[in-house]
C-alpha cells in the first residue's frame, strides 16, 4: 500500500512540475509578446490566453504539488482535484474556441466552413493545457475511485 | 386551492417548484415592491392547482424586503396548503420556520429535502417519528433527483392544521414511554 | 396557540433529540473541495479561473461564432444592401432614419457599407439588437445560471466579502454586480438582497455608473477588441474608488451579514432552461424597444442639427478637459438611450487609441440607459436624484483624471 502511494505521489508530483513549467512558459512568452511554437506545442502569446491563462495553468500545477503528498487524505485529494478542474477550464475553453472557429466559413467564404477547413482547425499545434488534459483526467479518475472506496 | 412553497433560501425550493409544475410558469412582480416570485400550476386529482414559489425566508419575522413579501404572501392566502421545504442537514433551523407557519394555523406538509446531503454528512432523520410528533405529513425528498416529489403530492390531502400545544403533549407522552423502555 | 422564540427552540431541541441521529462526521471530497473554493489562498486562483472561463466562452460564442461568424455576414452582405436597394426615397429623411444616414462626400450622397455606420433603425438597430446583443445575452445568462445552480455564487460572495466591506457593501453585492454585466435593469432589482437604503443606494449608483452591460461588452468586443481589458480596468478602479468615497459620505448603516453556503450540486437542466428563458425574454422586452427607439431619436436629433449644436456647445469641455474630439458629443447624447449604440457610433469617429479608450470609458460611466433610469425611479426618486448627482461629479472628475493619466504616460 505504501509503495502504491509513493508511486501515485511521484506521478502527481511530476504532473505538477510539468504543469508549473508550462504555466511559467506561458507567462514569460506572453510577456515577450510572441507566439512560440515547438512542433505540435504552441504557447499562446496574448495577454488573455497567455497571461491570465498561463497564470491559471501555473495555479493548477501548484495545486497538484501541494496535494501530491499523501493523496489518500481527503484534503490533499481535493487539492489535486481542483488542479485538474483548472486544467479542464483551460483546455475546455481552448477547445470551445476551436469549435466556434471551425464552424463559420470565414469573412469572404460561404456560410459554413468546408469539411477540410473544419477539420483543419483541429490540427496541431495545441496549447499546453490540452496536452495536460488526459493526465488530469486519469488523476481525477483515481481520486474518485479512492473516494468511492472509502 | 393554492399551494405555497416556503423555506429558507438555498434549500432547493425552486428545483422543487420545477418538479411540481413543469413548463408553464409565470414570473410575477409582487405589487409595490421589486421582489419577483414565480408561480405555476399543477394538476391534482384532475384539478388545476396554483403553486407559488415564495421568496426564501428564515422566519416569519422579516429581516429584508424579500422576507417581508414572503410573509405577506403567506398572510394573504389564509386557506393555502404550505409545503415547507427543509434542508435535512439543518433540520432545527428549518423546523423553526415550519413551527411558525403551523402556529399561524396553516395546513403544513414538511419536505425534508437534500436528504443526500444529510446522508453525506452522516445525519439520519427518522421522518416517521417526526411525523408522529408533529402530526403533519413529513416526506424525505431529493428534489434534484426527483425523489419523493410524488409522495409529497400524494400526501397533500393528509395535511391539516395542527395546534402546537398538541405537539408538546405528544412529545411528553413519548418521553414517558421512552423512560419505561417501550420504544 | 403561539410560542415565543425560546419556547419554540426548546420544542425543536427536544424534537430533534428524538428524531435526529448524528453519525460520525466524515469529511467528503465534496466538502473538502467546497472549503478550498472559499479559503482566500486557494479560492482566489479558482475565482480567477472561473472568470477566465466565463470570459473566454463569452468571447468565443458571442464574438467568434455568432456575431463575426454569421451575423456580420448576414447583415452587411444581404440585409443592408437589400434594404438600401428596395427602400424608396434615398437621401430623404425617412430613409435616413430607417435605413441609412449615409455620408456626404463632395456633395454626393454615399451609402454606408456596413451596419455599424448606417445608423438606420432597421439596419444598425436590428443588427445591434439581434446580431450582437442577443448572442451575448444568451451565453452570459446561461453561464451565470449554471454558476448559480451549481452553487458557486455564494462562495464567490464569501470570498469577496472582505473587499466589498470597504465600500460599505457585503459579499452578496457580487450578485447585482455580476448580473449587471448582463443588463443593469435586473441588477437594479437584485439590489434588494442588500439590507439598508444606504447599501442599496451605493450599489445602484455604482452599477449604473461603472458596470458596462452585456450589450456594451458585446459591442466593445466587436469594435475595439484590443481595448476592452483597459476599459474594464478603468471601470473596476472607479467602482472601488467611488464606492469607498460613497461609503464615507452617504449616511446610514452597513450591517454585517451571515452568508449561507450551500453544497455544490449538479444543476437541473429544466431549472436552467426556465431561468435562462425568463432572463433573456424579459431583457428583450425591455431592451429591444429602447435600441430601436434610441436609433429613431438619435437620427432625428442629428437631422435637426441638435447634436451639432450640442457638440459645439460642449466642445471646450470635451476637447480641453476630457481630451476627446468634439464629435463624441453625439454618442454621449445617444448613450442616454442605449449605451451600446453609443459605443458603435464612437467606433466610426476618427481618433487616437487613447482618445477612443477615454471616450468608451466615459460613455460607459456617462449614464444608465433609459430602461435602467426607469427602474431606479421605481426604487425611489430620492435615490435617483442622488445617483444622478454622483454621476455628474464622477463623469467630470474621472474624465479629467483619465485624460491626466494619459498625459502623464505621454499617450494622450
Amino acid at each position: 500500500m505504501a509503495e502504491k502511494n509513493n508511486f501515485v505521489m511521484i506521478c502527481i508530483a511530476i504532473l505538477g512540475l510539468v504543469t508549473v513549467s508550462f504555466g511559467l512558459a506561458d507567462i514569460l512568452v506572453s510577456a515577450g509578446g510572441d507566439v512560440t511554437g515547438l512542433s505540435i506545442l504552441e504557447i499562446p502569446g496574448d495577454m488573455f490566453r497567455g497571461g491570465w491563462g498561463g497564470l491559471i495553468v501555473l495555479f493548477a500545477g501548484l495545486f497538484y504539488l501541494s496535494g501530491c503528498k499523501n493523496v489518500a487524505e481527503v484534503h490533499n485529494a481535493s487539492k489535486v482535484a481542483i488542479g485538474s478542474v483548472l486544467i479542464w477550464i483551460m483546455a475546455g475553453t481552448d477547445i470551445f474556441a476551436m469549435i466556434t472557429e471551425s464552424i463559420p466559413g470565414g469573412e469572404d467564404g460561404p456560410w459554413f466552413n468546408s469539411l477540410s477547413g473544419f477539420l483543419g482547425t483541429y490540427a496541431p499545434p495545441y496549447a499546453p493545457a490540452i496536452f495536460l488534459l488526459p493526465f488530469s483526467l486519469v488523476v481525477v479518475y483515481y481520486i474518485l475511485k479512492q473516494e468511492r472506496a472509502r | 386551492m393554492k399551494i405555497l412553497l416556503m423555506g429558507h433560501p438555498n434549500v432547493g425550493k425552486s428545483v422543487f417548484f420545477n418538479r411540481l409544475t413543469g413548463a408553464n410558469v409565470i414570473e410575477s412582480n409582487y405589487s409595490g415592491t421589486t421582489v419577483d416570485y414565480t408561480r405555476g400550476y399543477m394538476s391534482l386529482d384532475g384539478k388545476e392547482v396554483e403553486v407559488v414559489d415564495v421568496p426564501g425566508t428564515f422566519s416569519l419575522d422579516p429581516k429584508d424586503r424579500a422576507e417581508e413579501v414572503a410573509v405577506a404572501m403567506l398572510k394573504e392566502a389564509k386557506d393555502a396548503y404550505v409545503i415547507c421545504v427543509i434542508d435535512s442537514s439543518k433540520l432545527e433551523r428549518g423546523l423553526y420556520l415550519a413551527l411558525q407557519i403551523m402556529e399561524e394555523g396553516y395546513s403544513v406538509i414538511i419536505a425534508l429535502n437534500m436528504d443526500d446531503v444529510a446522508e453525506d454528512k452522516n445525519i439520519k432523520i427518522d421522518s416517521q417519528k417526526l411525523e408522529q410528533i408533529l402530526g403533519v405529513p413529513v416526506v424525505s425528498t431529493i428534489a434534484i433527483e426527483n425523489i419523493g416529489i410524488s409522495k409529497v403530492i400524494s400526501r397533500l390531502k393528509d395535511a391539516k392544521p395542527v395546534d402546537v400545544e398538541d405537539i408538546t403533549v405528544m412529545r411528553a407522552g413519548m418521553n414517558h414511554r421512552g423512560k419505561c423502555g417501550c420504544t | 396557540m403561539k410560542l415565543n422564540p425560546d419556547e419554540r427552540w426548546d420544542l425543536i431541541d427536544s424534537i430533534a433529540s428524538h428524531v435526529v441521529t448524528y453519525g460520525e462526521y466524515r469529511h467528503t471530497l465534496k466538502d473538502a473541495i467546497g472549503e478550498l473554493t472559499v479559503k482566500p489562498m486557494t479560492g482566489i486562483p479558482i475565482a480567477i479561473a472561473v472568470m477566465y472561463c466565463f470570459w473566454s466562452v463569452f468571447g468565443s460564442f458571442a464574438g467568434t461564432l455568432c456575431t463575426d461568424g454569421f451575423f456580420v455576414k448576414l447583415f452587411d452582405g444581404y440585409w443592408l444592401p437589400w434594404l438600401q436597394e428596395v427602400f424608396p426615397g434615398k437621401g430623404g429623411w425617412l430613409y435616413s432614419i430607417l435605413i441609412d444616414a449615409g455620408g456626404m462626400t463632395n456633395g454626393e450622397f454615399i451609402l454606408s457599407d456596413n451596419c455599424f455606420e448606417a445608423f438606420g433603425v432597421l439596419t444598425s438597430g436590428l443588427f445591434v439588437a439581434i446580431g450582437v446583443v442577443l448572442p451575448a445575452i444568451v451565453i452570459f445568462y446561461l453561464m451565470l445560471t449554471l454558476l448559480e445552480d451549481i452553487g458557486y455564487m455564494p462562495r464567490l460572495a464569501v470570498l469577496i466579502d472582505t473587499v466589498l466591506h470597504k465600500i460599505g457593501l457585503h459579499g452578496y453585492a457580487i450578485v447585482p454586480t455580476i448580473l449587471s454585466l448582463g443588463c443593469n435593469v435586473p441588477a437594479v432589482t437584485a439590489t434588494r438582497i442588500l439590507e439598508t437604503r444606504k447599501q442599496r443606494f451605493i450599489m445602484m449608483t455604482l452599477l449604473a455608473i461603472f458596470i458596462p452591460c452585456g450589450a456594451q461588452l458585446g459591442i466593445m468586443e466587436e469594435v475595439i477588441p484590443g481595448l476592452v481589458g483597459y476599459v474594464l480596468l478603468y471601470l473596476v478602479i472607479g467602482y472601488f474608488i467611488f464606492g469607498f468615497v460613497l461609503n464615507k459620505i452617504v449616511p446610514g448603516k452597513s450591517p454585517e451579514i451571515l452568508i449561507d453556503v450551500p453544497q455544490y450540486q449538479k444543476p437541473m437542466m429544466a431549472n436552467v432552461r426556465r431561468k435562462l428563458w425568463m432572463r433573456v425574454s424579459s431583457f428583450f422586452k425591455v431592451a429591444v424597444p429602447f435600441v430601436l427607439l434610441g436609433c429613431v431619436v438619435v437620427n432625428v436629433l442629428y437631422l435637426v442639427g441638435f447634436i451639432q449644436w450640442l457638440g459645439d456647445l460642449l466642445a471646450p469641455v470635451f476637447v480641453g478637459w476630457f481630451g476627446v474630439p468634439k464629435e463624441t458629443a453625439g454618442p454621449l447624447v445617444a448613450a442616454f438611450l442605449r449605451k451600446d449604440l453609443a459605443v458603435a457610433q464612437l467606433s466610426v469617429i476618427e481618433m487616437t487609441q487613447y482618445q477612443m479608450l477615454s471616450a468608451v470609458v466615459l460613455v460607459s460611466i456617462y449614464f444608465p440607459c433609459v430602461a435602467t433610469f426607469a427602474m431606479m425611479l421605481k426604487e425611489g426618486w430620492k435615490e435617483l436624484i442622488g445617483s444622478v448627482a454622483v454621476l455628474a461629479v464622477v463623469v467630470f472628475l474621472y474624465g479629467g483624471i483619465i485624460h491626466l493619466i494619459g498625459k502623464l504616460l505621454g499617450v494622450a
